[in-house]
């Protein structure tokens, strides 16, 4: 009979030094409770700059484009997808913003892209921020417009 | 009034000093051949000048020509000079001494000579008048008009010399006349031993008011006759006493003294007007203006503060004095230095005003252009930042740059709080992709933008970039 109440009792202990371990070492968990449940939304699986999405597909994935394609296309790709939701691809030219598109994505799986049409004056340094309808930032690409 | 107002203590000081400087160069340098050439250099400067003011080009040119090279050839020339001057003196001498004439005088010598004469028994006769005139009481005479020297005086009663036997006079520092025949005494209470010399002596100072010197031959005593007296005279201090008494030579250096003090106390006062002239020439004359681009500096910065912005980097100066001085105006002398002390985070509005400038003597502000500098300033902070390549250029045609890793992928940068807050990259270099044809890895150095901006010690300045080129799908 004490020997079961030992165990129980070791069991406890150990159940509360596993919480106290957790919390400890992932202490962010707890921080951002907003992030937590946005985040159980939909997972942020993989999103690549490619010269253009054909059939659900990146074409020609790359981290540079030339201007003379013409556009140039950011693809993202979210696996778990509890409920209708959207998300941001914000495009900085030169750490500036260019634009912000608001792309829908739906459960279970979606994949979504959004694209610029390329003038002179956009060759140098780019960036699109992937980020949810919070504003939590999920990825960010980086990529270059040449000659 | 306002002119003297203007005269700072350093002015005084300046003045003063060089007046000095001058003075003791003339002390030192005075009576040599340096001295006389310096002085004709002198001469030729302001003659240079004059000419200089008279618009004269060539003899201006030639003249300083002449200058220079003087300057130089009296330092060759009279090395030795100098050299005897600087370095045969003590510390003291050259600072504050006063060098003594050591020339011998007349009454030195003849007592020397005198001294010769009597050890080796050489008579001799010495007439050393006074204001009498001697030309009717002597006979014959050789005029000889010479320098008064111990040689002359020892050779003229030499033995095999024709005129030893006659007297010599001497006037002044010059033997006049030798072998001059004086008239006799006919007393006759002189002692037995005193022969024809003695007599002649004693003859001339009977009828007249010189002093004659006597040496005997037969005893070499030494005797002077004078007012009807003859006396024998024991030791050179008598004898110079005497002769000093005769010639009355205690007055005569005293005027010497008393003219050298005159002497250099005109050189003093020359000294310090002439130094007083070339320094208003130098430092009041504010005729001429120069403007200069000097940049801005800035003192005591709190070094947890960063200098982000600044309205202006450098500052107009508009600048007054005389010809020579702004011609000899270095920009780098001239500084503008603002004490940031004071300073805040974010932006500090500074006066420029006289104390924050940095003059050479004798120059003047006249105008500051701008009057005010904002200067920014930050808090410095260390923060870890992405880094991203900077591609251009074209890849050869049918390929594309698939993918990129690079290291590290952030950095650590130092700088202004403000600045690094809204700074999400820090991009290379530029990287060309015109060669590049096949994967493989390159370096890139980091271009950080703005320059205020240091990677934190520890973190790589370059970046190792692996690519990945493929065939682009068509």
């Amino acid at each position: 009979m004490v020997r079961r109440y030992r165990f129980y009792t070791f069991l406890f202990v150990l159940l509360c030094a596993n919480l106290f371990f957790v919390h400890r070492t992932f202490p962010q968990n707890n921080q951002n409770s907003a992030a937590d449940t946005v985040q159980n939304e939909l997972t942020f699986h993989h999103a690549v700059m490619c010269e253009e999405v054909k059939d659900l597909a990146p074409i020609n994935p790359a981290v540079v484009f030339s201007i003379k394609i013409g556009k140039v296309s950011c693809f993202s790709v979210f696996d778990t997808v509890l409920e209708k939701t959207f998300i941001y691809h914000k495009w900085f030219h030169k750490d500036i913003p260019s634009t912000n598109k608001k792309l829908t994505v739906q459960p279970p799986r979606w994949a979504t892209y959004s694209s610029i049409q390329l003038r002179e004056t956009d060759k140098g340094p780019w960036r699109v921020e992937i980020s949810d309808r919070k504003g939590n930032l999920l990825h960010i690409l980086r990529f270059s417009i040449t000659d | 009034m306002s002119f003297f107002a203007t005269i700072r203590w350093q002015d005084i000081v300046d003045i003063l000093l060089n007046s000095y400087i001058l003075f003791r160069l003339y002390v030192l340098f005075r009576e040599t051949y340096v001295f006389r050439v310096l002085t004709g250099l002198s001469l030729l400067w302001i003659f240079q000048r004059i000419a200089v003011f008279f618009g004269l080009i060539l003899t201006s040119w030639v003249l300083q020509g002449i200058t220079a090279l003087a300057a130089l050839i009296i330092i060759i020339v009279f090395r030795n000079e100098l050299r005897s001057v600087l370095q045969a003196k003590n510390l003291k001498a050259i600072l504050w001494g006063f060098p003594q004439k050591s020339v011998p005088t007349t009454i030195q010598i003849i007592t020397d000579s005198v001294n010769a004469l009597s050890r080796r028994h050489i008579g001799a006769l010495i007439v050393l008048p006074a204001k009498e005139d001697l030309k009717d009481m002597v006979q014959g005479g050789i005029p000889l008009r010479g320098l008064v020297s111990k040689e002359m005086i020892t050779s003229i009663f030499w033995g095999d010399n024709p005129v030893h036997d006659g007297a010599a006079i001497i006037e002044g520092d010059r033997i006049a006349e030798v072998g001059v025949i004086l008239p006799l005494s006919y007393r006759s209470d002189l002692p037995s031993q005193y022969g024809t010399r003695h007599r002649a002596a004693l003859g001339l100072a009977e009828i007249t008011d010189a002093l004659i010197v006597v040496v005997s031959q037969e005893t070499g005593n030494v005797l002077v006759a004078k007012d009807s007296k003859i006396k024998k005279i024991h030791g050179n201090a008598a004898l110079i006493k005497i002769l000093q008494e005769h010639m009355g030579v205690y007055e005569e250096e005293n005027g010497y003294q008393q003219k050298e003090r005159f002497k250099i106390s005109i050189a003093a006062i020359v000294s310090v007007f002439f130094i007083a002239g070339m320094w208003l020439s130098f430092s009041k004359g504010l005729d001429s203006l120069i403007t200069l681009e000097i940049p801005a500096e800035y003192t005591n910065r709190d070094p947890r503060f960063e200098i982000v912005k600044a309205s202006v980097h450098t500052v107009r100066l508009d600048l007054a004095g005389s010809g020579t001085l702004i011609k000899s105006i270095q920009p780098e002398k001239v500084q503008v230095k603002l004490d940031l002390e004071n300073a805040v985070v974010g932006q500090n509005i500074f006066s420029i005003t006289q104390k924050d400038i940095t003059l050479p003597p004798g120059i003047f502000l006249r105008k500051v252009v701008p009057s005010v500098i904002k200067v920014t300033l930050d808090e410095t902070i260390q923060r870890e930042i992405p880094v991203q390549i900077d591609w251009v250029g074209e890849l050869p045609k049918g390929l594309i740059l698939s993918k990129i890793n690079f290291d590290p992928e952030k950095i650590e940068v130092i700088g202004g709080k403000r600045i690094l807050e809204n700074l999400s990259t820090i991009y290379t270099e530029k990287v060309n992709l015109d060669s590049m044809k096949t994967s493989g890895t390159m370096f890139a150095n980091l271009a950080l933008t703005p320059a205020a901006l240091k990677i934190a010690p520890g973190s790589k300045d370059r970046i190792r970039i692996g690519y990945v080129i493929k065939p682009r799908i068509e």
